[in-house]
């Protein structure tokens, strides 16, 4: 394994870049989850196009989504019954025949991601291209669902790579990941890429989320902060 | 082998390793009989595989045409769950039979001053949160399973896929807004027993005739003869 | 060694002085040198997260090794903390194309144990719901192993089926893949009303299309050609390594629980149930016996349609008491999935939870013969021999 085992430091950090170099691949830190993403970088001309240009940008983009299918479990099978004859979401311009991640934009995480696994997978979504796109398809994706409490489970793929989209079911229906991929398409429409690569870095304590209410005493302990705490 | 009539895979040059392999290659050693396109005229796979092309190219398609028209789902159908809040007691069954435990209940007791002058105050649970993940849920319906008093339900609405994760977290209120989307359970097979609802309600219903007939019987009885005790069990509760 | 899809490459053992010259006499001193290639564990060959480190000799395979574990969920572990209703749910997702065998076979030792009698409508019912999960699991494989040779349509028929079987399942049960429909002592609720007509209509449409893979796949040179003295697997491997299911029944080895140690019904379907077998044991006597077992199962399935018929009215489930636990003792259930025998050894101590449920999956055993498999053969024939294997990842690192 080439992966660099050292825990690495989170959060955004725009602007100057503290890493040189290449993106060192960590484990999932618990303590920050969606952290590690790289830095990214806008140019001038993207940050200045007028609104129009955006508009045709966005459109393009919402429409020709090349879908790097990460297909890990049972939702796989239920991601590929999408892209079957019956449900066909290439009516919806998501293109399932991107040769490798480097010609994706959209990656759909389908199933558990494990410990073991998860090197992978961020690596391989750091091969992607900006702008980049994830839906995170059926509960072991969003959170580790049935397996949350496993030894082995990353609980959720938003612990090592950010989620634009989060489809719920075990295993979701191929037509909710249809309304996953429109929620998604609605995402882009609204987006402004100088918005989403701010210029000045972002404070620690906006990426951070307030503490959830702990559940009641003589429920399920623990469950909560494992759950939800994202 | 005849020459392969497409520009697809192709046989990969079996022959030419054999050697290597060391595999026996006898070819067509006891395999079942469906003669492929090995004995007919070259291309016949090709012909037969677009002879497949035009015939589903004029059947109807089956794409089902999803945003615009919604897929028609069987009751059963586990999408969301659903909370009836009037009829939740907080006996936290739920909450503890899920595999997941992704049921979050908060409640507090409340007393309720006596009914009557001589009776004791009575307690009551009041529901202040109910919640489910269904970033966690496993869909599998054992909380609906467990609840004995039906307070919740499999609705089989899908679309409620999120941009953030907290909002996959369903509080009270939006699980109740899904009770409207629940619908009613299919008719059983004809060969079923049935089901305990109907047998009780019958039950009840066979009892308050048998009380109703009973009433009227004494109070002939007593039209006759006056003075007689009145009918025992004149108002049973339905259990 | 790299984690993900690149390839690295190590001087091997075997590095030879290389010579380039032309003629004759040159091919046989151009010496080559090893490569270590690694399948996976992303890579759409292995339809899941399998990696398989193989040593090339050119495009000679020298040594496979599988490495397994990329989807390892623990779920033995996650056995003991929960009880016998809650197992059910979790058990049926190892192997995620044969939810409802995954699930029987938990339910089936559960009541052993417990020396419970299942009505006589949940068993027929049971048996039918297995069958009808059977075809869904071989049609995924039916329309997926052509898919990795290179030819794109049978799976978008294979599809249209598996669609066609999975509403029939989700009316019943609410799910499309994880039905979670048994329970201990009998299926969760009874059927609606009108359903056993459906099945029937479904499983005469699913038969009707059949000849897709009856004539367009099996009947396909190219198909034939990659797959015919491909991969052959001898009956002595099969029992070395104790591969099971179609794939040991391809190389003759005559096996299967349905008729060896019958549980459910069938010791009565004994006229029906047909144990295909071939003797050549390549990948092609392998997806004929897929196929042909999928041909016997839409039979199975109608053949519980017309005992249903004729059963009397009666429950489909037992009550239970409210905390279920299990004697103490010990107990070994096995059942014949889709894939080849699934067991499941359950220790119990009398608690609610069991002690130890230990997981025997079919394909954890099936894919290790790779190892003896691939060596021999050549890269292209590594996609054939692998998907030939019929697995899922989820049952071989459970």
């Amino acid at each position: 394994m080439d992966v660099t085992p050292t825990p690495h430091s989170h959060g955004h950090s725009h602007g100057q870049d503290p890493f040189a170099g290449p993106v060192p691949l960590g484990m999932p830190d618990p303590a920050a989850p969606g952290g590690a993403v790289e830095p990214r970088r806008l140019g001038p001309l993207a940050r200045l196009a007028p609104d129009p240009v955006k508009v045709v940008l966005n459109w393009g983009r919402r429409y020709s989504l090349w879908c790097f299918n990460f297909g890990l479990a049972c939702c796989a099978i239920e991601f590929i019954a999408a892209s079957m004859a019956k449900h066909d979401f290439i009516r919806l311009g998501v293109i399932p025949f991107a040769p490798g991640p480097r010609q994706a934009d959209l990656m759909i995480v389908s199933g558990t991601v494990t410990d073991k696994m998860a090197p992978a997978i961020k690596r391989l979504y750091e091969q992607m291209p900006e702008p980049k796109y994830v839906i995170s398809f059926g509960a072991c994706s969003n959170s580790g669902g049935p397996y949350w409490d496993s030894y082995s489970v990353t609980k959720g793929v938003d612990q090592i790579i950010p989620v634009d989209v989060y489809v719920p079911g075990c295993p979701p229906r191929p037509e909710a990941l249809l309304q996953g991929i429109l929620k998604l398409q609605e995402k882009i429409a609204h987006e402004s890429l100088p918005d989403q690569y701010p210029a000045a870095p972002v404070p620690a304590a906006a990426l951070k989320r307030p503490l959830l209410p702990a559940p009641a005493p003589d429920a399920a302990p623990a469950d909560a902060e494992e759950g939800t705490a994202q | 082998m005849p020459p392969l009539p497409s520009g697809s895979v192709g046989p990969t040059g079996h022959t030419e390793h054999t050697g290597h392999t060391g595999q026996s290659h006898q070819r067509g050693s006891g395999h079942s009989g469906r003669s492929g396109g090995s004995g007919g005229f070259p291309g016949r796979g090709l012909a037969k595989g677009l002879a497949v092309t035009l015939r589903t190219m004029t059947r109807r398609s089956v794409t089902d045409q999803y945003p615009d028209a919604q897929p028609e789902l069987p009751p059963r159908s586990r999408g969301v769950i659903a909370l009836l809040e009037e009829n939740c007691t907080v006996c936290m069954l739920c909450a503890r039979e899920c595999p997941d435990w992704c049921i979050y209940i908060d409640s507090h007791k409340e007393t309720l001053p006596a009914a009557e002058p001589n009776a004791r105050a009575r307690t009551r649970n009041v529901l202040d949160r109910f919640a489910i993940d269904f970033s966690l849920c496993m869909y599998c319906g054992i909380c609906i399973e467990v609840c004995p008093f039906d307070a919740l339900f499999w609705s089989p609405e899908f679309e409620y896929a999120e941009t953030d994760i907290l909002e996959l977290t369903h509080e009270r209120e939006k699980l109740r807004e899904w009770m409207w989307t629940v619908p009613p359970p299919p008719a059983l097979d004809p060969a079923a027993e049935e089901p305990k609802e109907i047998a009780a309600a019958r039950k009840a219903a066979d009892k308050l005739a048998a009380a109703d007939a009973a009433a009227e019987a004494a109070a002939a009885a007593a039209q006759e003869s006056a003075g007689t005790t009145p009918p025992p069990g004149g108002e049973e509760p339905a259990p | 060694m790299t984690t993900g899809t690149p390839t690295s490459s190590t001087p091997g053992s075997g590095t030879r002085e290389t010579t380039v010259g032309i003629g004759a006499g040159a091919a046989t001193e151009l010496g080559t040198s090893d490569m270590v290639l690694n399948i996976g564990p992303q890579h759409p060959s292995t339809h899941g997260v399998l990696r398989i480190k193989l040593r090339l000799d050119g495009e000679l395979i020298t040594a496979a090794e599988p490495v397994v574990g990329y989807m390892h969920r623990g779920a033995e572990k996650l056995f003991e903390a929960r009880d016998y209703r809650q197992i059910v749910m979790l058990a049926n997702r190892h192997d995620w194309l044969s939810a409802f065998a995954n699930e029987l076979g938990v339910v089936l030792g559960v009541e052993r144990m417990l020396g419970m009698e299942v009505p006589v409508r949940a068993t027929w019912t049971r048996t039918l719901l297995a069958e009808l999960n059977r075809v869904l699991n071989h049609l995924m494989f039916l329309g997926s192993y052509p898919l990795e040779l290179g030819g794109i349509t049978p799976v978008f028929h294979a599809f249209h089926e598996r669609e066609q079987l999975q509403a029939v399942m989700e009316e019943a049960s609410g799910g499309r893949m994880h039905y979670m429909f048994n329970r201990v002592g009998g299926l969760k609720e009874d059927l609606p009303a009108g359903w056993y007509g459906r099945v029937r209509a479904a499983v005469a449409s699913v038969r009707s299309r059949m000849d897709v893979f009856d004539d367009l796949v099996l009947g396909n040179d190219i198909f034939r050609a990659r797959t015919r003295d491909v991969g052959v697997l001898a009956a002595a491997l099969v029992h070395a390594y104790g591969v099971s299911g179609p794939i040991a029944r391809a190389s003759g080895v005559d096996f299967d629980l349905r008729r060896d140690e019958p549980y459910l019904a069938y010791p009565e379907l004994a006229d029906v149930l047909k144990v295909v077998t071939r003797q050549e044991g390549d990948c092609l006597a392998r997806f004929e016996c897929l196929l042909e077992q999928a041909h016997n199962s839409l039979d199975l399935a109608d053949a519980c349609l017309d005992r249903l018929a004729g059963l009397e009215p009666g429950p489909i489930n037992t009550r239970l008491p409210k905390v279920l636990k299990a004697p103490e003792g010990h107990t070994y259930t096995w059942t014949e999935n889709p894939l080849g025998v699934n067991g499941y050894y359950l220790v119990s101590r009398g608690d609610k939870t069991p002690w130890r449920m230990k997981l025997r999956s079919a394909s954890y055993n099936n894919i290790q013969v790779l190892g003896e498999l691939l060596p021999g053969t050549l890269v292209a024939d590594m996609v054939a021999i692998l998907g030939s294997l019929f697995f899922v990842v989820g049952d071989i690192d459970k």
